[in-house]
């Protein structure tokens, strides 16, 4: 019961911590919001550290989600500063039903493959064998980039019939199709190259897919139109098309062009 | 009271109004609400049903630990939707403890089927059915049994007969509440169940699903749930709340 006690203390920190914006503090805070794919999470988290080591005071909050979802917030008005979108579409929403935007630049590509448990139940060899019967697939919901994209690849290949009768849950973004995976109750899922990060590369395999038929998804980015640091989001946009690029290698992503 | 009233009227006010009908109709609609009241209708059932034994022994016998089972009892209540989703992909998933076993033996796997939504839908309305059937029990003049057992009524028979009758309203609020509550589930659904039209798509996955591609068909899905939800306040309201 004691520590309730704390609890006004608490806020009035808090409110210390709102009011002291502006302060004469050597560097002054500033707090930049970021909207970014979920499938950037990793790499962005990493970019944003090193931009806040390059910005005294500055400090990025992530909002990690499906693009599209992160496209309807910004649009029904939440505060954010840059948006990172996995798929042009969403960018295009944002731009052109939304607040718009400012500074837009495609900033990364990305490929899709075929994730399977590492027991792979079904033996998943290639594309095709998504077809065969009782393979249990699944899939980031339609109109989710990833989801979007895996219908493309699935169509490109002639084969989105069979495959779409096996798919047994349409999910909400990439990391929910891998998380089935994860736990062996998919036989198989499809999402980004990039999903696949070191941390869960011991339990699920990769299988590729062709060149061919795989679909190339383009990453953009944006200083969202009345940004509360509009100079400092500009700022995370460059040095995302400029220092980021090397990190969004090292995490698997194709270069924009 | 404005953080309640404030969401309501931002759904009420974004309705499509005049599109509402056509949405209601519509294929996604019917179809998740039919399986929203089939999985529901079950899931209230079955905790109606495994529920009553329990909410019995929490009611009228006194035992060591009985805190700590009703304290568990109420967990679901409190737990974040999605942790019971983890938690019965633990239990029923391909590789879990009891799911591992069902489908090395028989070849089931839960995941993924109308089974899966109902599970999911159980957990969390148990224990409601619980509660409202154990505060029925207590509430209940034991001496009626007693009386109707000295007259060489067998314990059947008094159940039956005597306790159900008595308990009617109570009992009702339990099927109700805990019916509501599978209807609105979310969490454990999408995550254990997963959500695919026609098998496991409930109306709130339905609603969440819109949302990204068809916002109008997301409100007007919402005020479908609120629509039922609303009514179900009425009616206990007027019935078995005072």
């Amino acid at each position: 019961m004691r520590w309730f006690g704390l609890l006004p203390l608490n806020a009035v920190l808090l409110l210390a911590a709102c009011g002291s914006d502006g302060g004469a503090d050597a560097a002054e805070p500033h707090e930049l919001t970021v909207s970014a794919a979920a499938s950037l999470a990793d790499a962005f988290t990493d970019i944003g550290r090193a931009f806040e080591d390059r910005e005294p005071g500055a400090t990025v909050t992530f909002n990690f989600g499906p693009s599209d979802g992160l496209a309807g917030q910004i649009k029904e008005g939440a505060p954010v500063d840059v948006f990172a979108s996995a798929s042009p579409t969403w960018m295009d929403s944002v731009q052109e039903e939304g607040p718009g935007v400012s500074g837009r630049a495609d900033f990364a590509r990305n490929r899709l493959a075929i994730v399977v448990p590492a027991d792979n139940p079904a033996e998943i060899e290639g594309l095709d064998d998504l077809a065969e019967d009782d393979v249990k697939l699944v899939l980031a919901a339609e109109g989710v980039p990833v989801g979007d994209y895996a219908r493309g690849v699935l169509a490109n290949a002639g084969i989105d019939d069979a495959t779409l009768a096996n798919v047994v849950s349409n999910e909400e973004d990439a990391a929910a199709v891998l998380t089935k995976v994860l736990s062996g109750d998919a036989d198989a899922g499809i999402v980004y190259v990039t999903d696949r990060t070191p941390d869960v590369a011991d339990e699920v395999s990769v299988v590729e897919i062709p060149d061919d038929v795989n679909v190339i998804a383009t990453y953009s980015i944006a200083v969202v139109t009345g940004a509360q640091e509009a100079d400092l989001a500009q700022r995370f946009v460059d040095f995302v098309l400029d220092d980021g690029q090397e990190t969004l290698a090292a995490y698997g992503f194709l270069p924009a062009s | 009271m404005l953080i309640v009233a404030l969401p309501l009227l931002g759904l009420v006010i974004r309705t499509p109004w005049s599109r509402v009908l056509d949405i209601l109709t519509g294929e996604t609609a019917t179809v998740a609400l039919r399986l929203s009241l089939v999985v529901a209708t079950l899931a209230a059932a079955i905790s109606l049903v495994t529920g009553f034994p329990l909410a019995w022994v929490l009611a009228r016998s006194s035992f060591r630990g009985k805190t700590l089972v009703r304290a568990l009892v109420v967990l679901p209540l409190v737990m974040p939707p999605v942790v019971a989703g983890v938690g019965l992909l633990a239990a029923f998933g391909r590789r879990g403890v009891v799911g591992s076993w069902l489908f090395d033996w028989f070849g089931l796997q839960v995941t993924f089927t109308l089974g899966a939504a109902v599970l999911a839908a159980t957990f969390v309305s148990f224990p409601l059915a619980v509660l409202a059937l154990e505060a029925g029990l207590r509430g209940l003049d034991d001496r009626l049994e007693d009386a109707a057992a000295t007259l060489g009524a067998s314990r059947w028979y008094v159940l039956r007969r005597v306790t159900f009758p008595l308990m009617a309203p109570q009992i009702a609020a339990a099927l109700v509440l805990s019916w509501a509550r599978a209807l609105g589930e979310f969490g454990a659904t999408i995550t254990f169940a997963g959500n695919l039209q026609g098998r496991t798509q409930t109306l709130p996955l339905a609603v969440f699903e819109r949302l990204q591609t068809d916002p109008e068909a997301a409100f007007a899905l919402s005020m479908l749930l609120i629509g039922v939800a609303f009514t179900v306040i009425v009616a206990l309201r007027g019935r078995f709340l005072r």
